[in-house]
């Protein structure tokens, strides 16, 4: 299913802005909020895993329900797993679509990476000590 | 233990100056006032220890001089350096910055480009009528939050300046106001709201040329329903806004980071020009870093332009979409890149980050961010309010100094910059 | 120790009644002595004419409203771009330069010292900001006080012992010099849309008139001693008819100070309209001319309009919405709480348009109407009649009427009709020049007796050294000598450095800000006045502790503290 993907700041992603690393981050980063009718015709549930696909990349994200958001549209806080998918093209204004971009979404049983996960996927590394 | 009163806030650009932090063997052990974020930030911990390099693939620790060594060799090899961040350090850090980029021709850009930076050109196009938040605290008794949501971005907004602040003009400031929310989104802010306008996404622009149209009395071409909000709907809000006696119009990356972008913003604008003819109204961009708004002041004194500046022909050239972060990351434009108190690792699109990984990059932070991956070196400095002081500029331009309450051995970003500042100069002989 | 000869300049020195004389200054550590040793770097000024630097009394170079001019307006810091090369840093900007792009261009042209028209005193750590990297001149701020509600109170209880230890915490939180009023009243009628329009008229809840606050201002500027009058910039700016409004203001001005003015009227250009509308609009400097010739308690400047594209930057809110909607161009405001208010607009001054021909006219008209020169400053209100780049032109059209009439075969025909400026033959003399580019300001400001603006031993060695030669130049007919002669120094000397040679800037880490400590006993420290404290931390957005300007932003500085009555 299409859906438009919306990203922006929740208090608990904000809470743990320092250790971005961290499980509670990645757990909030991870989160794919939608409308409960939107869950149904996909048959997920909460706390079921979907992957969501866009030109230039994929991303798997755990399903959670927001009765707020409008049918059609997926809600992820900020971090890595968003960015994960989102087109770099600015249309000339220096901003990405970070809440206007179309997703494909379809439930899925593959695991959800952290945040330090999808780094290494690029060739990251992360330091060890903290 | 210590009480110490009246310290700033740098978490959001709300800037709070009221928090009271106490202090014992110095570590902070609690931060009253403040709001979960804030108090998060204040108790935080796991701060990077030493600089680090990564060698052969491998994290290692190395010394300050090291560090600025390998940066001063790498920013002056470079062709066409990048500068990045700037949102969360102090102004004295940034104008180091910029003077720091002149020298070696690079682009220095901050957070800017993906929060407000549309806002910007916006305001840059037709204006911005806006005051500062006691204004609206003091005197307004309509408040309008606009693909903004400050219940979880900016969390003591409501209190401090708008919803539940109490104002000089109002008798009962939490009674009096009204509170307009217009979002895509059913969001925690819009719940309080007296009125909440659900807009179709991608919707923004055409409410506020309905808007626009009531307001200056050519109602009559609006449909049934503009964008998901009903004719009916619309003319009460617009009757909202031209009887009140103080409008305050607040909004967020919903206007900035849909299509339209500055477009959005510019509407936005506009009907806030109109409804000056009608009563008194203003508008303030939620800045989300809590110095993000003060990197736009310093940046704009010292070189004319409030972000994206490039300096490789000299002379200071400003063209977001071609001088900004995001653009030229996805260009690979750049040939080393230094990032300050931000996390583009965490926040820019895949390709970006790509391209840092594979480009020499070194992050100026006092913690491990999702940046250190793709970084190769990082030097902990220390945090700006906790152990570290300078000057910041709220999100309505209200200068403040943030005074630090610990002592550490960490360096000051501003010293750490001034540092390769020197050397640069100094291998450059000047 | 390090000393400086300048030899053989022609020196106009008004202040010390030296009207043009052949002589050599001798300078020693920044200041000027009457001698100095053998080993003393030369210069030599032989043919050149030499000048205490300039001072501009009123500027807009920094602070919240000038940078947001700046942040607006990237179509006018492309206009102005240079490189980095030498010690100078890359600037941008025409109307509206980056500090540093002010800070060479003043210099370029002889200025060391520079007042701030207009600083908030909430937003006042931005201006001191500011102040650092504007590193060739020293600054000082004007400190608005036209809204300022603890004010406003204090007035309407008629308890001017009260006002003058608000204004003195203020000053010195803020680390301003003097006190400015911005359209009174009208800044605050402003935060709910409206104006103040009469003097006579008290504002809505504060129950205070305009001519109220003026007149208590006054008397409590006097009662702190502070260097500087009362800064006006009086109601109704900018509309016909307006110089009415500006007469009875004159009217209701006491005469308080023996040394210096008790009130300094600025931008008067804007106030001398007369007219109706814009349709029947004319000037009437002749009426303004006649009424500050009858009262030596007033000094002016002029507000010159000069053509071209520029930006118009006030604290005066409303005004700047009224240009709004005249202009229809894009439109800053920014309301500062419990203070004051602001805007900021583009405008083209265009010959060809009437009214903005019949301003430039104005300008003029003042500056050749006012007998005494030292009442009488020359000022754009820069940027606002014209960026400060223009300065040189206005010299020569103040030193040539054949200039003049030149200009004014270019501008409107109609112009003629509405303005006297044809008929007026005056032409000012070197020396008169040199008293409203430095001499009338520093007397103004009350700088004289802290080394500004003049050449004794003793003063600062500011000193600007022009390629003039005045034996053998006509200012009447080379009025392009002069425009080039004003333009850039052969030197511009700060505290005893070169710090431009030929419009080539070095790096000097002399600059300071001057500000103002009024001493005053506990019962006025407002620091320690329960109801002030309380007030402050209910309805301000910041706490008291946060507001004061803290030393790191004025590093270098001058503290003048004045012995006061309270």
């Amino acid at each position: 299913m299409k859906f438009i993907m919306n990203t922006g700041r929740t208090v608990r992603q904000g809470k743990h802005i320092e250790s971005k690393l961290g499980k509670a981050y990645g757990d909030e980063t991870g989160t794919c909020y939608m409308h409960p009718m939107d869950m149904l015709a996909l048959g997920v549930e909460a706390n079921e895993k979907v992957k969501a696909f866009t030109e230039v990349g994929e991303v798997v994200l755990m399903a959670a329900t927001d009765e707020g958001l409008p049918e059609g549209m997926i809600f992820i806080p900020y971090g890595r797993h968003c960015n994960a998918i989102l087109s770099p093209t600015t249309h000339s204004t220096g901003m990405p679509d970070y809440k206007d971009t179309v997703v494909e979404i379809v439930p899925t049983d593959e695991r959800r990476k952290s945040a330090a996960e999808l780094m290494e996927e690029m060739g990251g590394v992360p330091y060890a000590e903290n | 233990m210590q009480k110490i009163e009246d310290m700033v806030c740098t978490f959001c650009g709300c800037l709070c100056d009221d928090v009271t932090l106490t202090v014992e063997n110095n570590m902070i052990i609690a931060a009253d006032n403040c709001c979960t974020v804030g108090n998060a930030k204040f108790m935080g911990k796991n701060r990077l220890k030493t600089p680090i390099r990564k060698k052969d693939g491998a994290w290692e620790k190395v010394s300050y001089e090291e560090a600025i060594d390998y940066t001063v060799e790498t920013l002056l090899n470079a062709d066409r350096p990048l500068m990045f961040g700037w949102s969360g350090t102090h102004g004295e850090a940034q104008c180091i910055g910029i003077h720091m980029n002149e020298l070696i021709g690079g682009v220095i850009d901050s957070t800017t480009s993906v929060c407000h930076g549309p806002s910007i050109l916006a305001i840059q196009e037709v204006g911005h009528p806006g005051c500062t938040l006691g204004q609206v605290k003091n005197r307004a008794d309509l408040i309008i939050y606009w693909g903004s949501n400050p219940v979880e971005g900016h969390p003591r907004h409501m209190s401090r300046y708008t919803v539940y602040a109490d104002g000089y003009f109002l008798e009962n400031a939490f009674k009096e106001r009204k509170v307009i929310v217009v979002d895509v989104r059913e969001t925690e802010s819009a719940k309080i709201a007296d009125e909440f306008v659900r807009v179709k996404p991608g919707g923004d622009y055409a409410v506020l040329s309905a808007l626009r149209a009531i307001v200056r009395g050519k109602g009559d071409v609006v449909p049934e329903s503009v964008a998901g909000v009903s004719r009916e709907q619309l003319f009460r809000v617009a009757d909202l806004c031209t009887s009140c006696k103080f409008g305050a119009l607040f909004f967020g990356l919903g206007l900035t980071m849909v299509k339209g972008k500055y477009k959005n913003v510019s509407n936005a604008i506009e009907l806030v020009d109109e409804l000056n003819r009608h009563t008194k109204f203003t508008l303030t961009p939620m800045r989300g870093h809590w110095n993000v708004y003060g990197s736009n002041e310093v940046f704009t004194w010292m070189t004319g332009y409030p972000y994206a500046v490039d300096f490789c022909r000299g002379v200071a050239f400003y063209n977001p979409g071609e001088t900004s972060a995001i653009d030229i990351l996805a260009r690979k434009e750049c040939d080393a890149c230094l990032v300050v108190a931000s996390d583009p690792g965490a926040h820019f699109p895949r390709a970006c980050v790509e391209h840092l990984k594979d480009i020499p990059t070194i992050v100026i932070d006092p913690f491990q961010s999702l940046t250190t991956p793709v970084a190769d070196l990082q030097i902990p400095v220390g945090v700006t309010g906790i152990d570290a002081e300078g000057a910041a500029y709220r999100m309505d331009g209200i200068p403040l100094k943030v005074n630090k309450v610990l002592h550490s051995d960490y360096p000051g970003d501003a010293e750490i910059l001034s540092r390769i500042y020197e050397r640069m100069m100094e291998v450059k002989g000047q | 120790m390090s000393e400086l000869l300048i030899k053989n300049g022609y020196v106009i020195d008004p202040i010390n009644n030296i009207h043009g004389e052949v002589m050599d200054i001798a300078v020693r550590d920044g200041k000027i002595v009457e001698s100095v040793g053998s080993g003393a770097e030369i210069i030599d000024a032989h043919g050149m004419l030499t000048l205490p630097g300039g001072i501009d009394s009123h500027t807009h170079i920094c602070g919240t409203k000038v940078n947001f001019g700046r942040y607006m307006s990237p179509e006018d810091m492309r206009a102005g771009r240079t490189t980095r090369i030498g010690d100078m840093h890359a600037t941008s900007g025409y109307s509206v330069p980056t500090t540093y792009g002010n800070s060479y261009r003043y210099a370029r042209m002889g200025y060391t010292t520079l007042l701030e028209g207009a600083m908030a005193p909430m937003e006042a750590r931005h201006t001191h900001e500011e102040f650092q990297y504007t590193p060739l001149q020293d600054c000082m701020a004007n400190t608005l006080f036209d809204g300022n509600w603890q004010a406003l109170q204090a007035i309407h209880d008629n308890d001017i012992k009260r006002l003058a230890g608000i204004i003195a915490w203020y000053l010195t939180a803020s680390r301003g010099f003097s006190v400015k009023l911005t359209n009174p009243g009208g800044t605050e009628a402003w935060g709910f849309g409206h104006d103040a329009t009469c003097i006579h008229k008290r504002i809505e809840h504060f129950n205070v008139s305009p001519r109220e606050i003026i007149t208590g201002m006054i008397e409590a500027n006097e009662m702190l001693n502070l260097p500087h009058s009362v800064h006006l910039h009086c109601n109704n700016l900018g509309k016909p008819g307006n110089y009415l409004c500006t007469l009875d203001t004159y009217n209701s001005i006491p005469d308080l100070n023996d040394k210096r003015q008790s009130l300094y009227s600025t931008h008067v250009q804007y106030h001398s309209y007369g007219g109706t509308s814009w349709h029947d609009f004319c000037s009437k400097a002749e009426d303004i001319a006649r009424s500050v010739n009858a009262k030596p308690h007033i000094v002016i400047d002029t507000g010159q309009v000069m053509f071209g594209k520029t930006t118009t930057m006030t604290a005066d809110g409303p005004m700047e919405f009224n240009l709004y909607r005249l202009y229809h161009n894009k439109w800053s405001n920014h309301d500062v709480e419990l203070e004051t208010g602001s805007g900021v607009i583009p405008v083209l001054y265009r010959r060809k348009n009437l009214v903005n021909a019949i301003m430039w006219a104005i300008g003029l008209e003042l500056a050749l109407l006012i007998d005494s020169p030292w009442q009488c400053i020359l000022a754009t209100d820069n940027p606002n009649g014209a960026p400060f780049v223009k300065y040189p032109e206005v010299m020569a059209l103040l030193m040539s009427s054949t200039y003049r009439d030149a200009e004014f075969a270019t501008v409107d025909p109609v112009t003629e009709s509405r303005v006297s400026l044809p008929a007026l033959d005056r032409e000012f003399d070197w020396e008169e020049i040199a008293i409203v580019t430095r001499g009338a300001q520093a007397r103004a400001l009350g700088l004289v007796d802290h080394g500004k603006g003049h050449l004794a031993p003793g003063a600062d060695a500011d000193i600007a050294i022009y390629p003039i030669d005045v034996s053998s130049t006509d200012p009447s007919k080379e009025y392009e000598t002069i425009i080039n002669g004003f333009a850039t120094t052969d030197y511009t000397i700060k505290m005893g450095h070169v710090v431009s040679r030929k419009g080539s800037c070095s790096v000097d880490h002399s600059n300071r800000t001057f500000w103002v400590r009024p001493r005053v006993s506990d019962n006025y420290d407002m620091g320690r006045d329960p109801a002030f404290i309380d007030s402050f931390n209910k309805y301000y957005s910041i706490r008291m502790a946060n507001y004061p300007v803290q030393e790191e932003y004025v590093k270098r500085h001058i503290c003048i503290e004045t012995e006061t009555s309270l």
